[in-house]
C-alpha cells in the first residue's frame, strides 16, 4: 500500500490542523447530520417546483393547472419520503444533495408537462407527436420509481466499500448492459429516426440499459484500479519527464478504448462512448495520480474519434454539423427545395434559435416555441429552458449541476477508504461530463451527440440512474462525514498528542 | 488521491465555465444575429401570433394585411391584390423574406428597437404585441395601371414610375409575377409546393424585373450622350453634326447604321453626307449621329455622366437594386456602339425612368425611395423619409435642352413616339424611345425601351418601361408608359378636386 503513502500525507496534515485544537475539535467536530437545513431546502425546491408548474398553466391559458393540487401533493410526498429515508438511512450524508436533485427532477416534470400541453387542449404552439397526453404522468411514475431506487441504494448498500467484493460481478454486469442493444435486433433496440441502438423497447415500454451500464461500470472501474493502482502508478520509466507505464499495464486503457470504439460503432452513440471513456480515463487518473495516463488517454480518445468521423459516417455528419448549422440548405436539409448536399442541421439551429430567441430573460414558462425543435423533451430540453427561462434560468441549472458535482467531489475528497473515493470521483466527474456533453453540445460548443440530461430529460431509465447516482454519493457522503466511533473520550486525547 | 480529485474539480470547474460562457454567447450576444437567421422559425411563427404590420400605398390602399383567422395561429398574411403589387411588397416564408415584407421586416414585424418601449407599455397592459404600419409612395393607380399594360404586352418586362421632385416611386411592376397569396400559406406542403411551382419556373416569376433585371438600354442612352455633349459647353440642341448613312468605324470593318439602314436626313442632308441637327438626330435616333459623337466624346467623359445619373452603383430603394453599367470603355468603336446602348452597358427599368426624372427635375436626380413612413402601432410616426439629392446629373440649362430634345420625340412628326401623341390628350409628354439588338448577331428579339416624363413643363411622372422581346420601343413599351401616365396623372386630377 505504498501508494496510500500520499493520501496518508494528506490526511496526516488535516487531522495535523485539527488537532491543533485539541478541545474545540473534541466539542464542535462532533459533526451534525444537518438534516434540518436539507428538509428547508427540499421544501424551498418543491416549492419553486410548484410554482414553475402553476407559471406553465398561467402561460399557456391564463389558468392554474387543475392538477396542481394532486401533483403538488404526489411529489411532495414523493420528495419527502426521500428525506425520511435519508433521515433514518444515512443521516450524516451530505444535506443539499437530495434538495438539488429534487429542484432537478421537478424542474424536468414541468418542462415535460409544457411541452406535453403545447397545441394540446386548446393551448397554443404545435402539438409535439412524440409526446401523448400522458408522457407526464409517465415521467411522474418513473420519478417514484426513481425515488423508490434512491431508498433502495440507501437501504442495501449500508456501506460502500462493500460493493468492491462486487467488482468484477458488476463489471460483467455493465458490459452486458452495454452491449445488449448492439445484440439485439434494430426493432427492439434502435430509437426510431436516430439510428443509434441505445434501448431495450419491448411492448412501449423502453430502457436504456447504458443508463445503468454507467453505474455498475463507475463500481467495476474503482474496485478494479484500487487493486491495479500501484502497478499501474509506479511501474515503467521516465521519457522527456513524463512517467510512462510499462507496455502490459496498456492493457486496461487499452480494452476501456476499444470497449468505447465498439459501443461508438455498434451502437452508433458517440455521447456514450465519450462518457464511459472519459469517466474511465478521470478514474485511472485519480487512482494513479499519473497525468501520463491521461495524455495517453486523451491521445488514443482523439485519433478513435478521428478515424471515427472518416470511417462512420454517422460522427462525420455530427461534425459537418457543429461546424456550419445555420447554413440554409443544411436547416432545411431533406426539403425539396434544397438540392445541394447538405447535412441535417435542423434540430440543432431550431435548439439554438430558441436559445437566442429566449435572450437574457426568456420569454416565460408557455410563451415560448420549444415545441418547434424535434425532440425538445429529451436531448433538447436544456434549450427549452434556455428559450423559456433565459439565460438567466440556464445559468441557474448549470449551477445547480455544479453543485452536485461539486458535492460528490467533496465527499469523494473527504473519504477515507479509497475505493469510495474512486467511486464518488468518478461518479461525480461523470455527471460534470455527462452535462458538459448535452449541455455544449446543444449550444454548438462541442459537436452534438444525443445523451440524456441528467434529471430533466424525458425517459426512465435515465432518471432511475440518476437517482441511484445521487444515492450513491449520498451513501459515500455519509460515510465520509459519520463521526468514528469514540469509545473513551481519554483515547481521543491520546491520539491528539500522538499527532502532535 | 486527494491532490488528482482537486485537480479533477477543477476540471470540471472548467467545463462549467465554458458551458456559462457559452450560453452568454448564445443568448447575450448572438440573439440578434439569430433572430435575422432565414431558417428561424420562431421569429417567422410569431409573426402569426401576432398581428404583422399592414403594408399600405400612398393612397392608403392595403397591399399586405394580417388577418385574424383563429385556431393556433391566429392570423395569416394575406395580400389583396397579389401579383400586381408582388415585386414591391414581397413575400415572408421561412425560406425567404423578400420585397418591403423583407426589408422592413423588423418594423412589420414590431421587433425593432424602436418599438421596444411600446413593446413593453403593451406587455405591462398585457395589450398583444403589433408590428408597425408601412405606408409606401406606391400610388394604386399608377402601379395597377402597370401591371395591367404589362401584362398585357404578354413579355416579360417591369416598369417603374418616379415623382421627379421628390424621387418618391409611384409604381413599380413586373411581369411575369407571382401570387404572394401563395406562399402566405400555413400548410407547410402546399408552401413548399408553391416555394418550388415558382423557383423552378422558366418564366422566372419571382425575378423582380423593375430593378434586379438589366436590359441593353439601346436609343435612350442618347440621352446620356446628348447630356455629355451640351454639358462640355461646345454643343446644344440645334448644333449640327456629321450625318453619315454608314459610319465607318476605325480598328474595324464593321459600320455603324441607323435603324433599317434608313438616312438620316431632315430635309437638309439628302447626300447622307452632310450634317443634321442634334435635335432632329435624337427626335428620329439617328446611331450614326449619336456614335460619332459619342466616339468624339470619348467613353471616360460618356462614363462620368452615366455615374452622375446613377448608373454603375447599386442602390436601396430599400429593396436592394442591381447596378445599372456603363463600364468604361476605350476602344472608339466599341464607344460608339456604347453611346447608342449597344455595348456592354445595361440597365434596369429603374434606371430608365431615373434618367427622365434627372432631365425632368432640372437636372437634380433625386434618391428614389419607396417606403413613405412607417407608423407604429399607437398612429404615431415612427420614421418619415425626407427626400434627398442622390445626384446633380446636369445643369438645369441642360436639362431644359435634353428636355426639349425628348419633347420633339412625341411631338414633331418625325419622332419615333409620335404614334402615342393621340393616347394623351391634352397632356404634354416627353420621351425616348430605345431598341436594342439582343443576342449574337442581332438573331434575338430587340428589347423594347422607354423613358418619359409628363407633363412637360410641370413634370409629376417618370416613368421607364423596358419589354424584353418587344420590339421598337415605340411599339412595345410606350403604350405602358402611356398607360400608366394616365393613370397617375387621372388620379392627380381626380384626387385635387
Amino acid at each position: 500500500m505504498s501508494a496510500m503513502g500520499a493520501t496518508g500525507n494528506g490526511s496526516g496534515t488535516t487531522t495535523g490542523t485539527v488537532t491543533s485544537q485539541p478541545g474545540l475539535a473534541g466539542a464542535l467536530a462532533l459533526p451534525r447530520g444537518r438534516r434540518g437545513a436539507e428538509l428547508i431546502m427540499l421544501a424551498f425546491a418543491i416549492g419553486v417546483v410548484l410554482f414553475a408548474y402553476a407559471n406553465v398553466g398561467l402561460g399557456l391559458n391564463g389558468r392554474v393547472p387543475t392538477g396542481l393540487a394532486t401533483y403538488g401533493v404526489l411529489f411532495g410526498v414523493l420528495m419527502l419520503g426521500a428525506h425520511l429515508a435519508v433521515r433514518k438511512l444515512a443521516p450524516w450524508a451530505d444535506p443539499l444533495l437530495l434538495p438539488l436533485a429534487a429542484l432537478l427532477n421537478g424542474l424536468g416534470l414541468v418542462m415535460i408537462y409544457r411541452l406535453q400541453e403545447s397545441g394540446r387542449n386548446g393551448n397554443p404552439g404545435n402539438a409535439i407527436s412524440t409526446m401523448s397526453a400522458s408522457t407526464t404522468t409517465f415521467q411522474l411514475m418513473w420519478s417514484t420509481i426513481g425515488v423508490i431506487a434512491f431508498v433502495a441504494v440507501l437501504l442495501v448498500i449500508r456501506e460502500p466499500r462493500t460493493l468492491q467484493r462486487y467488482t468484477y460481478t458488476l463489471g460483467a454486469i455493465g458490459l452486458v448492459l452495454l452491449a445488449l442493444p448492439a445484440l439485439l435486433p434494430s426493432s427492439i433496440s434502435e430509437v426510431p429516426g436516430t439510428g443509434a441502438k441505445i434501448q431495450v423497447a419491448i411492448g412501449g415500454f423502453s430502457i436504456q440499459p447504458e443508463e445503468f451500464a454507467k453505474l455498475a461500470l463507475a463500481v467495476f472501474f474503482a474496485g478494479y484500479l484500487v487493486a491495479k493502482r500501484d502497478v499501474l502508478a509506479l511501474a515503467g520509466r521516465h521519457v522527456l519527464g513524463i512517467a510512462l507505464p510499462r507496455a502490459r499495464d496498456m492493457g486496461p486503457v487499452l480494452i476501456a478504448w476499444a470497449a468505447s470504439l465498439l459501443v461508438l460503432v455498434f451502437e452508433s452513440d458517440i455521447g456514450t462512448s465519450a462518457l464511459f471513456f472519459g469517466m474511465f480515463l478521470i478514474m485511472l487518473y485519480v487512482a494513479t495520480q499519473r497525468t501520463s495516463w491521461l495524455l495517453i488517454g486523451t491521445s488514443l480518445f482523439l485519433v478513435g474519434a478521428w478515424a471515427a468521423s472518416k470511417l462512420v459516417s454517422h460522427v462525420g455528419v455530427r461534425f459537418a454539423i457543429w461546424l456550419h448549422p445555420f447554413t440554409y440548405a443544411n436547416v432545411f436539409c431533406g426539403a425539396s427545395s434544397v438540392r445541394v448536399p447538405c447535412v441535417p442541421s435542423y434540430q440543432l439551429a431550431q435548439g439554438i434559435y430558441g436559445l437566442g430567441f429566449g435572450g437574457l430573460l426568456g420569454t416565460g414558462l408557455g410563451h415560448g416555441q420549444p415545441y418547434l425543435t424535434p425532440l425538445v423533451q429529451s436531448d433538447f430540453i436544456i434549450t427549452a429552458f434556455g428559450e423559456e427561462l433565459g439565460l438567466t434560468g440556464l445559468m441557474a441549472l448549470l449551477l445547480i449541476y455544479g453543485l452536485i458535482v461539486q458535492r460528490g467531489l467533496r465527499a469523494a475528497v473527504a473519504v477515507r477508504d479509497p475505493f469510495s473515493k474512486l467511486l464518488a470521483g468518478g461518479l461525480a466527474f461523470v455527471v460534470a461530463l455527462q452535462v458538459f456533453v448535452i449541455v455544449g453540445g446543444v449550444t454548438q460548443l462541442i459537436p452534438l451527440t444525443g445523451i440524456t440530461t441528467p434529471f430533466l430529460s424525458q425517459g426512465g431509465s435515465s432518471l432511475v440512474a440518476s437517482w441511484m447516482l445521487i444515492a450513491l454519493l449520498m451513501r459515500i457522503s455519509d460515510t465520509a462525514r459519520r463521526p468514528a466511533p469514540q469509545p473513551i473520550q481519554d483515547e481521543g486525547m491520546t491520539q491528539v498528542v500522538r499527532g502532535i | 488521491m486527494n491532490h488528482a480529485l482537486r485537480r479533477v474539480s477543477l476540471a470540471c470547474l472548467a467545463m462549467f465555465l465554458l458551458l456559462l460562457a457559452n450560453a452568454n454567447y448564445v443568448q447575450g450576444f448572438e440573439a440578434n444575429k439569430l433572430a435575422d437567421d432565414p431558417g428561424n422559425g420562431r421569429t417567422f411563427a410569431l409573426q402569426y401570433q401576432y398581428q404583422r404590420g399592414s403594408i399600405i400605398t400612398a393612397n392608403n390602399q392595403p397591399i399586405a394585411q394580417s388577418k385574424h383567422i383563429g385556431g393556433v395561429y391566429s392570423y395569416q398574411r394575406y395580400y389583396p391584390s397579389g401579383p400586381t403589387y408582388a415585386p414591391v411588397t414581397g413575400y415572408d416564408t421561412p425560406y425567404r423574406k423578400t420585397g418591403i415584407e423583407g426589408t422592413e421586416d423588423r418594423l412589420l414585424a414590431g421587433t425593432d428597437p424602436r418599438l421596444a418601449v411600446r413593446n413593453l407599455i403593451d406587455l405591462v397592459t398585457g395589450k398583444p404585441r403589433k408590428g408597425a404600419t408601412v405606408q409606401l409612395t406606391i400610388n394604386s393607380a399608377a402601379q395597377e395601371a402597370a401591371y395591367k399594360a404589362l401584362k398585357a404586352t404578354g413579355l416579360p418586362g417591369g416598369a417603374v414610375a418616379i415623382d421627379p421632385k421628390t424621387g418618391a416611386i409611384l409604381a413599380l411592376a413586373s411581369y411575369p409575377s407571382f401570387n404572394p397569396n401563395k406562399l402566405a400559406t400555413l400548410n407547410g406542403n402546399a408552401l413548399n409546393k408553391a416555394d418550388q411551382k415558382y423557383l423552378n419556373s422558366p418564366q422566372q416569376p419571382l425575378l423582380n424585373r423593375a430593378i434586379n433585371e438589366t436590359f441593353p438600354p439601346g436609343s435612350t442612352f442618347k440621352i446620356v450622350t446628348s447630356s455629355t455633349a451640351f454639358s462640355t459647353g461646345k454643343y446644344n440642341p440645334d448644333s449640327r453634326y456629321y450625318a453619315p448613312t454608314n459610319l465607318k468605324l476605325p480598328q474595324t470593318s464593321n459600320e455603324l447604321i441607323n435603324f433599317d439602314n434608313l438616312p438620316c436626313d431632315d430635309g437638309s442632308n439628302p447626300t447622307g453626307n452632310g450634317t443634321v441637327p442634334l435635335i432632329y438626330a435624337f427626335a428620329v435616333s439617328c446611331n450614326t449621329v449619336y456614335g460619332g459623337l459619342g466616339m468624339h466624346l470619348g467613353g471616360a467623359k460618356l462614363h462620368q455622366q452615366a455615374n452622375a445619373f446613377g448608373m454603375n452603383r447599386a442602390l436601396r430603394i430599400p429593396l436592394l437594386v442591381s447596378p445599372s453599367n456603363y463600364p468604361p470603355v476605350s476602344a472608339p468603336a466599341f464607344t460608339a456602339y456604347s453611346a447608342i446602348g449597344q455595348y456592354n452597358d445595361t440597365v434596369t427599368p429603374l434606371q430608365e425612368a431615373m434618367f427622365a426624372a434627372a432631365i425632368a427635375n432640372h437636372g437634380t436626380l433625386m434618391r428614389p425611395y419607396m417606403v413613405q413612413k412607417v407608423i407604429a402601432p399607437n398612429l404615431t410616426p415612427l420614421v418619415t423619409t425626407q427626400p434627398s439629392v442622390l445626384s446633380q446629373a446636369v445643369s438645369p440649362g441642360v436639362a431644359s435642352d435634353v428636355g426639349r430634345m425628348m419633347f420633339d420625340v412625341v411631338n414633331q412628326p418625325y419622332g419615333t413616339a409620335h404614334d402615342i401623341a393621340p393616347d394623351l390628350p391634352g397632356i404634354r409628354v416627353a420621351a425616348k424611345t430605345g431598341t436594342a439588338q439582343t443576342g449574337a448577331n442581332n438573331t434575338g428579339l430587340d428589347d423594347a425601351v422607354f423613358t418619359s416624363f409628363a407633363p412637360y413643363g410641370n413634370p409629376d411622372i417618370a416613368v421607364g418601361v423596358v419589354v424584353k422581346g418587344g420590339g421598337l420601343g415605340a411599339d412595345a413599351s410606350a403604350p405602358v408608359a402611356v398607360q400608366i401616365i394616365k393613370a397617375y396623372l387621372n388620379y392627380l386630377h381626380s384626387s385635387a378636386k
